[in-house]
């Protein structure tokens, strides 16, 4: 795929990509822009290559969850480095402004879907919000069918009990 | 995928996507900062390099003069050769003691008739 290609692809996926990354880091808006902008680099740079056996879509989704998973293992290093209070690192929190601007029904959303294990919440929002099905889902979140299907059920009846519960 | 019986959860991660979307940054300028990100990165893991070869150059130099003032005995050291066994004679103090009379220094291999 040429570079214009890519970057045309990259163009059309944007808002999905960045609600993917937002959902990937918590929440925490000033990460998810850290970790698409080196998943950008790195398809257009080559060194995330399209091998076609996905969509354009769902490989795109699978270098921006790998990209931050590599940004929290640095992040987590850095924080034992002497100098780390001179860089604030991210903490994986949903940032105060993201949080703000939310009505009420997503916040709630938000909320609960932060209490879920990682991979379910990640199931979850690839399948809900970002309409992929659960074996593209699977693809992306880097785990068999099977598995992909187990967080699926149990990430959606937890998350339908916890928002059943009143708001505290 | 979704069942018809998700449509409520569907819904709310739909007003998701709408609030996220909304407040995307654009792609032009994350790409821009992207791009910028790439032109820093090379002199930043150059000064990384730099410190990390200062740092390794410092500890050498350390060791090394630690070591200088450590004496080495040589008359303590001693090469064995690996083949050192094949020059061992049987009984072989006889040829560096003096025989006393009365006194027997040999010792007999009764393995060999």
């Amino acid at each position: 795929m040429s570079p214009e290609a890519l970057e045309q692809e990259l163009d059309q996926l944007h808002p999905a990509a960045f609600g993917w990354a937002l959902a990937c880091c918590s929440g925490d808006r000033a990460a998810a822009e850290d970790a698409l902008q080196a998943s950008y680099l790195k398809v257009l740079d080559g060194r995330a290559r399209f091998d076609g056996r996905a969509s354009v879509r769902t490989w795109i989704f699978s270098v921006v969850r790998y990209t931050v998973a590599e940004l929290r293992r640095r992040a987590a290093v850095r924080r034992w480095l002497p100098l780390a209070a001179l860089g604030a690192t991210s903490d994986g929190r949903p940032d105060a402004v993201t949080e703000l601007v939310r009505a009420d029904g997503t916040r709630r959303l938000t909320e609960a879907l932060a209490t879920l294990p990682r991979r379910q919440r990640e199931v979850l929002h690839l399948v809900f919000y970002q309409d992929l099905t659960i074996a593209e889902a699977a693809l992306v979140a880097g785990v068999s069918l099977g598995t992909a299907r187990t967080h699926y059920e149990r990430g959606k009846a937890a998350l339908r009990k916890l928002l059943k519960e009143e708001p505290e | 995928m979704t069942e018809r019986n998700d449509h409520d959860l569907g819904e709310q991660f739909r007003a998701l996507r709408r609030e996220d979307t909304t407040a995307a940054p654009a792609f032009r300028a994350t790409l821009a900062a992207a791009r910028a990100r790439r032109a820093a990165t090379p002199r930043r893991r150059a000064l990384g390099l730099a410190a990390a070869a200062l740092v390794l150059a410092g500890v050498a130099v350390a060791l090394l003069l630690a070591r200088r003032g450590v004496p080495i005995d040589l008359a303590t050291v001693r090469l064995k050769t690996p083949t050192d066994f094949l020059l061992a004679l049987p009984n072989e103090e006889l040829l560096r003691t003096v025989p006393e009379l009365g006194r027997v220094t040999i010792t007999l291999d009764r393995r060999t008739p």
